[in-house]
């Protein structure tokens, strides 16, 4: 892939961001003013995806992207009401057509249709909004304006003018004469202020008065009032309603286009106006762009320390200097930290795809089924979330088509009608988790067999386990559906899951109970992330141990070696020297421990403390976690950060615990 | 190239670039075959210890640079020599008594001497096995 396209892939991924995000705010009620902004904005989303899907030698997207445009069109010219199906099915479409984006950027070729999903449901939109003969209407002219005027203005703000005042919409004109020093921002403060409190059709050019200088505008705008009118003192020129649409005969009303009748805005500020992208990418949220504006001025700060620094070092003054460094080396932490929070997106934004999927496809699969997620708020890095957005779609379209059952057949096996798919994602250690769970039929381990001997996967006489067989289900070409599905075969099979999760350095792992349903867990290791961590020393090297999995730390009131047992808050447990679990020289005694427990809640079910000796408790502290590549890997090790004094190593508290049972094993094991 | 007392043979197609050399941070426990860890653009980069594969020797005095491979793995060079255009004659089979025959390849005569290949996937494959034996 031309790596020069970097970019326009990245816009994309924006723009379906984007478009997802204004097609939420479409599910809520809104004015009509911003439901037309929002729906604007839309259109120029999806016009700009085509353009760049021709940029980037795609026709095929291109057509689709164009078609959702013409629908949009359709949405904004009034032929069409934002209805609840209306969304979802944009939603499904957006959807479509940003999985295809995915595929294309790892070199898939283009399908034949990228809106096969949703292929019926356009296609009937499409029927509904078409204009029947002689239904076209233009009431432009009933507006009082000079026939110049009304000349200059283009088909979509016809289109508009007669949509509102069908609607019974009064349509207005603000003439305003602005200065030439500022006739721009001041335009745009009025179109603004305009836009919040209605709907502004078009900014036209107007004749200025003789006597007065500067540049006059008429702006149209549809709305109950125009007062009190957003100009300052000496703007306005005139304002007046234009037309009332009482004078609309009741004849032409009755075939009227679907337009929303218009709120009555309440009263107060003006109602928050859904995102509207002027063709801008902001490829970042604002507050991190601000958090990062931030962390400029902690940089100049330390360009000033820098510079005090070096003045003192040149006059031996050297007690002030290891303060400066320290408060440097916080701010640069500080700034690395703002720098690694922008590469980090929640995971919510792949959860925020899957739901309207889960919905369209619970509707045409008739299969109720109630999403349950968690982990939302988990931040992970863009690249690999994108990287693992298709795979996990895929993975919830095979639970909805293969994994629930329908309504009937789960009744009869004694299950609610509606199914249960609950996705989740955690961090464990140095590894992020996502689990995709269903309540539905798990997997049939007698069919994969069966497929498994039938591709040459298993010998005859072969007794498989249940997670080889599994396994097999990961192999390439493996499917035990005979036909392709709709929903779930297209062409991304299991092995494609697999191999994008192992190319991630990740693994797959699923498991099945018949009736009582599937588990597949993705691990995916954490490449860089920020941990707050204990800082102990051991063997003259500083570790950092995250807290969130430190229960605990205390002083032994004795010499404490490794195999015995301490007492925390009256219970005995083991303890084991750290240098013991990372295969470090061991100490004679230590007399500080820290009290490890399990991820998933301390004293929680099935969780475990060990006490982890260590030779100095040096404080607490955020770390940029950088992690360690395959082959300098080390057991109980999640990763290094660099510090002043030389790498401070990040242990993996899970494997900590693990590498302390074994050592204490041994240990009995020997005596 | 030299390096663990011997001249050798990259391919240009197994080498990213060619850095300065630090000091390598050793990582906490035992890694067979790693010296430790070096900063690289911001990313930790294990260094070969070439003393300890089969048939590795130890290096003749500190290095002179790094040779950063595409895989991610850098190698200590006692001396960067040059490079060849053309090979000078044919490959020839390497001798199966080296001990080194797990991670060099064939060799090629240069200037009356047979100098070897580093075998880039066999050096990997070795380090992997390495980890999983220990």
């Amino acid at each position: 892939m031309d790596q020069s396209f970097d970019d326009v892939w990245a816009e994309c991924e924006d723009l379906f961001g984007q478009a997802r995000e204004t097609l939420a705010t479409l599910k809520e009620p809104q004015p009509a003013h911003v439901v037309q902004a929002s729906v604007n904005a839309l259109f120029r989303t999806t016009h700009t995806l085509k353009g760049m899907a021709g940029m980037l030698g795609y026709p095929v997207f291109s057509k689709a992207a164009h078609r959702l445009e013409d629908i949009f069109d359709l949405m904004r010219k009034g032929r069409l009401r934002s209805t609840d199906s209306l969304i979802e099915t944009l939603e499904a479409g957006v959807l479509a057509l940003e999985s295809g984006l995915d595929g294309l950027r790892r070199g898939r070729p283009e399908p034949e249709d990228y809106l096969q999903p949703v292929r019926r449901q356009i296609g009937e939109l499409e029927a509904m909004a078409r204009p029947t003969e002689g239904q076209a209407q233009d009431l432009t002219t009933l507006l009082d304006l000079p026939p110049e005027t009304l000349r200059a203005l283009s088909d979509y703000e016809r289109m508009r003018v007669t949509a509102v005042l069908l609607a019974g919409t009064p349509i207005h004109g603000l003439g305003v004469c602005l200065d030439y020093s500022t006739f721009d921002e001041r335009l745009r403060a009025i179109s603004e202020a305009l836009a919040a409190r209605g709907e502004l059709i078009s900014t036209l050019p107007w004749d200025l008065p003789p006597e007065r200088e500067g540049l006059a505008f008429l702006l149209l705008w549809a709305g109950a009032t125009l007062e009190p009118l957003p100009v300052e003192a000496g703007e306005a020129l005139e304002s007046r309603q234009l037309v009332d649409p009482a004078l609309i005969p009741a004849s032409l009303r009755a075939p009227a286009s679907p337009e929303p009748a218009p709120e009555r805005l309440p009263e107060g500020p003006a109602a928050p106006m859904a995102p509207v992208h002027d063709g801008e990418i902001l490829r970042l949220p604002a507050q991190r762009v601000e958090a990062l504006e931030a962390r400029l001025m902690t940089v100049g700060q330390l360009r000033d320390n820098a510079s005090r620094l070096l003045r003192r070092v040149e006059e031996a003054e050297l007690d002030a200097p290891r303060a400066l460094l320290s408060e440097m080396e916080t701010g640069l932490l500080d700034v690395q930290k703002s720098l690694l929070q922008m590469r980090m997106v929640k995971v919510e934004t792949l959860f925020s795809r899957i739901e309207p999927m889960v919905k369209s496809l619970s509707r045409d699969l008739g299969k109720p089924v109630r999403l349950q997620v968690q982990g939302g708020e988990l931040e992970v890095e863009r690249s690999l979330l994108s990287r693992l957005a298709d795979p996990f779609l895929h993975l919830v379209r095979n639970a909805l088509d293969h994994g629930l059952e329908l309504p009937s057949e789960r009744l009869a096996q004694g299950k609610t009608e509606t199914g249960t798919l609950k996705l989740s994602a955690s961090q464990w250690g140095r590894n992020l988790r996502f689990d995709l769970r269903d309540d539905g039929r798990g997997f049939d381990l007698a069919r994969i067999e069966a497929r498994g001997l039938e591709l040459g996967l298993l010998e005859a006489g072969e007794r498989p386990d249940p997670d080889r067989l599994l396994r097999l289900s990961l192999e390439p070409g493996f499917s035990t559906q005979d036909q392709a599905s709709q929903i779930s075969g297209r062409g991304v099979g299991m092995d494609v899951v697999r191999s994008e999760v192992e190319s991630l350095g990740g693994e797959i792992h699923l498991s099945t109970e018949p009736r009582r349903g599937s588990l597949i867990r993705l691990t995916l290791p954490l490449s860089r992330a920020v941990v707050n961590c204990l800082k102990v020393r051991c063997e003259g090297q500083v570790f950092g141990i995250p807290l969130a999995s430190v229960l605990r730390v205390q002083a032994g009131r004795v010499p404490l070696r490794g195999g015995e047992r301490v007492e925390v808050l009256g219970t005995p447990i083991p303890l084991e020297s750290l240098q013991a679990c990372l295969s470090l020289r061991e100490p004679e005694a230590q007399r500080t421990f820290v009290v490890l427990t399990q991820q998933g809640g301390p004293a929680g079910r099935g969780s475990f403390e060990v006490a982890i000796g260590v030779d100095q408790v040096l404080g607490r502290g955020d770390v940029l976690l950088r992690s360690l590549p395959e082959l300098a890997q080390t057991p109980g090790i999640m990763g290094g950060s660099p510090q002043e004094d030389g790498i401070l190593w990040v242990v993996d508290p899970e494997a900590v615990l693990g590498l302390a049972m074994d050592s204490l094993m041994r240990r009995v094991a020997s005596v | 190239m030299r390096a663990a007392g011997r001249d050798l043979l990259l391919s240009t197609r197994d080498l990213r670039e060619v850095v300065d050399p630090s000091p390598p941070t050793p990582l906490p426990g035992v890694l067979p075959g790693i010296q430790g860890v070096v900063l690289h653009q911001g990313e930790f980069l294990p260094v070969l210890a070439w003393e300890e594969l089969p048939g590795g020797r130890r290096p003749e005095g500190p290095p002179e640079a790094l040779a950063v491979l595409r895989t991610r793995l850098a190698l200590p060079l006692e001396r960067l020599v040059g490079t060849l255009d053309e090979l000078p004659g044919p490959w020839e089979e390497p001798d199966d008594d080296d001990a080194a025959r797990g991670w060099l390849g064939a060799s090629v005569q240069l200037r009356g001497v047979a100098v070897r290949q580093l075998d880039v996937d066999g050096l990997l494959d070795l380090l992997r096995r390495f980890r999983s034996e220990h």
